[in-house]
């Protein structure tokens, strides 16, 4: 999966180069947002990087550039600037994510797969979490290289988790994902479908619950 | 913000407002003074100038002889014809009309009042193109009644009434120009201890403090005084906490960046691959804490109610900001062994929400820090049962809790409880009170259930 890092600060650049191609990205980085123009034309990305205060054309600009050139490749934005109005601007300009400065590199790259897988659940047939593969048209699990046999509803519990793997989905949320085959589901239902995927999954996939939330499936950091 | 166009608007405030309030009346006051006092000098004026015309008709009338069969004559010698028309200022004419209205002498046409039941009757009329004032006087004698007319022209009373009417203005106006003036005047002396204390603050320098001397300030102005010098002792205190606050963040800043400095200068001579590695380490954690100390001086400077614009404020799902909260410290609770989680029901109320998430981000943080493996942390929001029905959040730990001497204090910049240990700089709770004053909430600082641990709660004003 290839990243487009664009941000001005060498330093900081490098580190999330290194960072994130030793979690298995392939990584690209350019300085100013008039060179990340030039690279989107001549290739295709997975992911933008985008530093807000950038020389020239700033980040703001860029985001508003691409999606008005019909670009849909998502947008995380990764600044020093918190303030309120630079994260709504951005995030209505049409980027998909808001990271400020100081991060710790685990958690952007968790940001950057969540980002990427959820992209790619739109277009492409699978999602993959760790040991835990779906393949979406053919509605088949696998763990490793095991087979899980899953029913339909276990099977849309699973979907919705991991469609929003490392995020916690409450379980109102679970019992919609089943309830159009079943009416009057009860939220105990959802409990009872949740502790029959863990049994099937096994260890090596995590779904974790969340007290008087919902669940969580667990992305395992590569 | 335009200073001047400020003071122009409001500017020179009681002599200038005394003025416009006053002069519109006082103007009122001079033109009904005049009117009067015209009318006034106008009565007796003309009273004088008829009495001299009818002076002059008895004078005229003594001149009548009457004849035998009815005729009259009448009888003046040119010398006083010529006395009776001599006027400096106007032209004097005169009818004699016999018994049966013939004319006898005079001027011919010249008209005559109607008869009245006063005599003589007094007319006022044109004659010859111009106004004229005259007195007919009807006189009996043995050959019946004769009718005489003395009129004249009307520049002497017209120059008269003139005079009489710029005498009125002058003088009014005179007296209407000393009043304003003495205003003027007497406002300024009345208002010299308000400039002498404007001076006394003009003088000063920004950056003095000192409270204004008292003791010779007027009664009205003293409450003023007082205020100033209330805000005088607040803002000195504020100042000096800001120091305060200004040298804690110096240490806390200065003091993981020293350590990075010292680690990373013996790290390029290191050469122990172990050693390295150990290094390595401690300047990451010395680095996350130093980010975590600058986020949260950040936060704090945010969350001072002066830097909270209004704008921000809205309708705020407290629930959600809750399960946001719970699910944010998931990853870490889980790493500590602390089954964190979330009791919500319905409650909303006004406010900011990224300042409130940034409160229950504290909040949470804090119960994390001092709840040891195993334990529980809950964040609850709902209503009060209460009639008030007020909103509140609040985290509840079963830790080993904030002696009851202590909840006082804890909230206090960069304080940080005796015996704690963990990388905290002492602000979550400095950051938390003031995003709470700002939403006009209350903060207890409390015991958990059963009088384990702690719960801190925010409670939001009523709707």
């Amino acid at each position: 999966m290839r990243i487009l890092i664009i941000e001005d600060d060498a330093l900081v650049a490098d580190g999330m180069r290194r960072g994130l191609s030793q979690v298995g990205f392939a990584v690209d980085h350019v300085p100013s947002a008039e060179l990340a123009e030039a690279a989107l034309q001549q290739e295709n990305f997975d992911l933008l990087l985008v530093d807000l205060g950038l020389p020239g054309v700033d980040g703001f600009e860029l985001v508003r550039r691409l999606r008005r050139g019909g670009k849909s490749t998502p947008v995380l934005i990764v600044t020093a600037r918190d303030a309120l109005a630079d994260r709504v601007g951005a995030l209505d300009l049409g980027a998909d994510d808001y990271l400020v400065k100081p991060f710790a590199l685990p958690e952007l790259a968790a940001r950057c797969r969540a980002l990427i897988r959820r992209s790619k659940s739109n277009s492409d047939s699978g999602i993959t979490i760790g040991p835990l593969h779906l393949d979406i048209p053919r509605r088949e699990t696998r763990v490793q290289s095991r087979a899980v046999d899953l029913t339909r509803r276990e099977w849309a519990i699973l979907e919705c988790l991991a469609l929003h793997a490392g995020q916690v989905v409450s379980k109102d949320r679970l019992q919609q994902a089943i309830s159009s085959w079943d009416e009057g589901i009860t939220t105990n239902a959802v409990e009872v479908y949740i502790s029959r995927l863990r049994g099937k999954l096994g260890d090596d996939v995590a779904i974790r619950t969340v007290r008087g939330l919902g669940y969580r499936l667990d992305e395992s950091v590569a | 913000m335009n200073r001047a166009s400020a003071e122009r608007a409001r500017g020179m405030t009681i002599r200038r407002r005394l003025l416009l309030i006053l002069i519109g009346p006082l103007a009122l006051l001079l033109a009904i003074g005049v009117v009067l006092d015209y009318a006034a000098g106008v009565v007796p004026l003309r009273a004088a100038f008829d009495q001299a015309l009818i002076n002059e008709t008895v004078a005229a009338a003594a001149q009548l002889r009457a004849r035998s069969g009815g005729t009259v004559e009448f009888d003046l010698p040119p010398q006083a014809i010529e006395m009776l028309r001599a006027d400096k200022y106007d032209t004097v004419y005169y009818l004699v009309l016999g018994p049966h209205d013939e004319y006898v002498a005079g001027d011919q046409g010249l008209p005559s009042a109607a008869p009245d039941h006063e005599n003589p009757t007094f007319l006022d009329a044109q004659f010859k193109g111009s106004a004229i004032r005259g007195v007919t006087y009807r006189h009996a004698t043995p050959a019946g009644v004769v009718t005489i007319t003395v009129a004249e022209t009307t520049n002497k009373r017209d120059q008269a009434w003139h005079r009489l009417l710029i005498s009125i203005l002058l003088t009014d106006t005179l007296q209407f120009a000393a009043i304003l003036l003495l205003i003027w005047v007497g406002v300024r002396l009345g208002l010299r201890p308000l400039i002498a204390l404007r001076a006394q603050i003009d003088s000063r320098s920004a950056q003095e403090l000192a409270p204004l001397d008292e003791t010779r300030v007027p009664g009205e102005v003293l409450p003023l005084t007082q205020a100033l010098n209330r805000l005088f002792a607040t803002v000195r205190s504020n100042a000096q906490g800001q120091q305060q606050f200004l040298a804690n963040a110096a240490h806390q800043l200065r003091t993981p960046l020293a350590g990075l400095q010292t680690q990373l200068e013996l790290l390029r001579h290191d050469t122990d691959a172990v050693a390295v590695r150990e290094r390595l380490i401690g300047l990451l954690e010395g680095t996350r804490r130093l980010s975590h100390t600058a986020n949260q001086l950040l936060a704090l400077a945010r969350a001072e109610p002066t830097a909270t614009a209004a704008a921000d404020f809205g309708d705020v799902d407290l629930r959600e900001l809750a399960e946001e909260a719970v699910a944010k410290h998931f990853d870490r609770a889980l790493r500590q062994h602390i089954d964190l989680g979330v009791e919500a029901a319905r409650a909303r109320t006004r406010g900011s929400a990224w300042l409130l998430r940034e409160m229950l981000a504290n909040l949470v943080d804090n119960a994390l820090a001092y709840t040891p493996v195993d334990g529980r942390v809950t964040v609850r929001c709902g209503v009060t049962a209460d009639a008030s029905a007020q909103s509140y959040v609040e985290v509840e730990d079963d830790g080993p809790g904030i002696p009851p001497d202590q909840r006082a204090r804890v909230t206090a910049r960069f304080y940080r409880p005796p015996g704690t240990s963990g990388d905290g700089c002492g602000l979550g709770l400095a950051i938390v009170d003031e995003i709470v004053r700002g939403h006009h909430a209350a903060l207890d600082i409390g015991s958990g259930a059963n009088d384990r641990g702690t719960r801190v709660r925010v409670t939001f004003p009523a709707a």
